[in-house]
């Protein structure tokens, strides 16, 4: 089982990664698509079960931690992929987005890679350094 | 997994995004070559139809088809949509289809069985099929093609139906560049080359666009589809006066007697059908409940036809409208919006725009009739409006389109200045320069207008009253002896953005897709690519031309008076 203060952060970044993804999908997005919806409600769920289990230090939370983790990963990539493939078509057809549009892709992009990406990518390592004797 | 396997990974995951970008982008960017068309479509257009088509290899080549219909129709227009770029296209998903296609500038070039068809702007702008396909209402967004509408389009002409054609045929996105042989190439505003004689042109032509709508009751053809030319339904009290506001306006700029004429019937019919009683006092509106903006914007097109001295009889009715209009003011400055007529009571609802309508036609009424409770309700309603009504965090870097209280503090500066009101103006106008597109920052022709980005065809409308606002800040600026640097970026702005609205108004635009080209002359679109022709659009370009004259040369009667000679018809 990994350090006391460890599972104590890593609890609560699950935490703040449940309420992010929640917020941005279900109150941020201005209409509702169901693959949207459904995979954030499961990546949720996921990292909500995540951060409880690692509050409560229970024993099963580095596996569910792992699968959190390696979801927000897939889909943080995915959703990061999807921007970036959706600004290049849209830029092929319409010409540069300009600086507004830049922007705003950039702060969209900026804000899905901590959650998505970098922390789910650091508390893999950290897992399995917690794994390894 | 170890950490050096995960960096491996998301390493190639970056890399194959960045290849993915670039090659997504490659492909669907089209390779425009406008001095070598890959074919010429040739469209003979009459009456707003399209009478025949024929594919050319150049503009000027003969068509017997083209010739036939030449003859048969001496009248129509003969325009040439010349393909100057060709790039593929995703069908699907609908959407992707919907947005692949830029508003006004692409079609589809369709090939099943050796037999290719060509969809172009003209056929799609006719249809008013731009803008109108992926809809976001919660936002009110709307953009893209209307997919079903093209494709039936596309499948009549094959002989298919639609479903057919998008399971069999190659379809491809199009860029097209329209000319119409023999027509002088059209000289183009810019802000620098923009003059006054522009600008009053211009103002007569919208006065004149709308005067033709008015009937003799005094009603407007409130919503037009230009390219029909049927009158849509609908209509709306506040626009009906601020329409008659703008009529008032040019008609005492232009002498001319067919406006003056069609404003006091707009006023009339606004007088002796909307105006009622809430209870103590008179208010504008026919249900049970009574908006504010109606009363607000009355008053002001009122005392104008009172100033202008069209019919001194109007400064009448004023007292008793402000006195609703007071009526419906809190004591820290804001309006209540609505009034309950079967409980004879205010409603407080805050709606956009009201407050500071409310606001400007209490100091109107004050500066014609010197009651000193509107001087005082305007006061109060301008330091609401530009203090406590737009104070939240992140208040200095956000702001609204709301455009009435910039003109209300401008109109009140002489007699009652607030500093902080001006300020609030030009820190408005300093925010909406950051949103104004600058030339080649979206497809279209969009330098001076403010948008939600590259892929939605700016709205003209917001032009207008932004620039009714600018050029409101920008007089009182002067007057308060502003920063000059301030002043110059204010005054480019305004000039950018009423030299995009001198490009977009139908003097005549695209009169081949029209029905009746002379019904719509003087209009103003809604966008580029949105033809439905509201009172409101051309009221707003209007208003904003009229301030242009009035801070720019102080124009006197004559000026524009000369003006109607020159644009006087179609």
């Amino acid at each position: 089982m990994p350090s006391r203060r460890a599972s104590l952060v890593f609890g609560v970044a699950n935490l703040l990664t449940a309420a992010v993804v929640a917020l941005g999908v279900f109150a941020g997005l201005p209409s509702r698509w169901a693959p949207v919806d459904f995979a954030a409600l499961a990546l949720t769920a996921l990292e909500l079960a995540s951060a409880a289990g690692l509050l409560s230090r229970a024993p099963w939370a580095a596996r569910v931690s792992r699968v959190a983790c390696a979801s927000a990963l897939a889909l943080g990539l995915l959703a990061v992929t999807l921007l970036a493939v959706t600004a290049s078509w849209l830029s092929g057809i319409y010409g540069p987005v300009g600086r507004g549009g830049a922007i705003v892709l950039a702060l969209v992009a900026a804000l899905a890679l901590p959650y998505l990406v970098v922390l789910p990518v650091v508390q893999l390592v950290w897992l399995r350094a917690g794994k390894t004797p | 997994m170890s950490l050096r396997v995960i960096l491996r990974v998301l390493a190639a995951w970056a890399l194959v995004t960045v290849v993915m970008c670039v090659v997504i982008r490659r492909v669907f960017a089209l390779d425009v070559d406008e001095a070598h068309p890959r074919a010429v479509v040739a469209s003979m257009w009459s009456g707003g139809s399209l009478v025949t088509r024929a594919v050319i290899a150049h503009a000027g080549d003969r068509d017997a088809a083209l010739d036939a219909a030449l003859a048969s129709h001496p009248a129509g227009t003969l325009v040439y949509e010349s393909v100057v770029g060709e790039g593929p296209v995703l069908v699907q998903p609908e959407a992707a289809l919907s947005a692949s296609l830029v508003a006004g500038r692409d079609g589809l070039a369709v090939t099943l069985g050796g037999r290719t068809e060509y969809l172009t702007p003209d056929d799609l702008l006719s249809r008013q099929a731009y803008d109108d396909g992926v809809r976001v209402p919660s936002i009110g967004l709307v953009t893209g093609v209307d997919v079903p509408l093209a494709l039936a389009v596309l499948a009549d002409r094959f002989g298919t139906t639609a479903s057919d054609l998008v399971e069999r045929a190659r379809l491809r996105r199009a860029r097209f560049l329209r000319s119409v042989p023999g027509d002088p190439p059209a000289r183009t505003v810019t802000p620098d080359s923009m003059t006054d004689d522009d600008v009053r042109g211009a103002a007569v032509a919208a006065a004149q666009f709308l005067v033709r709508g008015v009937d003799p009751e005094g009603r407007f053809r409130y919503l037009v589809d230009a390219p029909t030319n049927r009158t849509l339904p609908g209509y709306d009290w506040p626009r009906h006066a601020g329409a008659t506001y703008f009529l008032a306006q040019m008609a005492a700029l232009s002498h001319d007697p067919e406006i003056a004429w069609a404003a006091l019937r707009a006023a009339s019919w606004l007088r002796d059908n909307a105006s009622g009683a809430c209870g103590p006092h008179r208010c504008i509106g026919t249900g049970t409940r009574v908006d504010l903006g109606s009363t607000a914007l009355a008053v002001i097109a009122f005392v104008e036809l009172a100033r202008t001295d069209l019919d001194r009889g109007y400064a009448l009715l004023v007292p008793g409208l402000t006195a609703f209009l007071r009526a419906q003011q809190r004591p820290d400055g804001e309006f209540m919006h609505e009034y309950d007529r079967n409980r004879s009571a205010p409603i407080d609802v805050q709606l956009l725009y009201y407050s500071g309508e409310a606001t400007l036609a209490l100091s109107r009424a004050h500066a014609l009739l010197g009651d000193p409770r509107d001087l005082d309700a305007a006061t109060r309603g301008l330091a609401h409006l530009t203090g406590p009504a737009w104070s939240f965090f992140g208040s200095r870097y956000y702001f609204g389109e709301e455009h009435w209280t910039c003109q209300a503090m401008d109109d009140l500066w002489d007699r009652a200045p607030d500093a902080g009101a001006l300020d609030f103006c030009l820190r408005w106008q300093a925010y909406g320069r950051r949103l104004q597109y600058g030339p080649g920052e979206t497809p279209f022709d969009a330098d001076g207008a403010y948008g939600l980005g590259p892929f939605v065809s700016p709205r003209l409308t917001p032009v207008g009253s932004r620039c009714e606002a600018g050029l409101a800040t920008l007089d009182a600026a002067r007057r308060a002896g502003g920063d000059p640097a301030e002043l110059t970026l204010l005054d480019r702005q305004m000039r950018r953005s009423l030299a995009l609205l001198l490009r977009q108004q139908f003097r005549p635009g695209p009169r081949h897709l029209f029905a009746d080209p002379e019904a719509v002359y003087g209009a103003m679109p809604g966008s580029e690519v949105d033809w439905q022709l509201r009172i409101d659009f051309v009221q707003h370009a209007g208003s904003a031309l009229v301030r242009w004259l009035a801070l720019s040369v102080g124009v006197g009667n004559t000026a524009v008076t000369n003006s109607v000679d020159k644009t006087s018809k179609p």
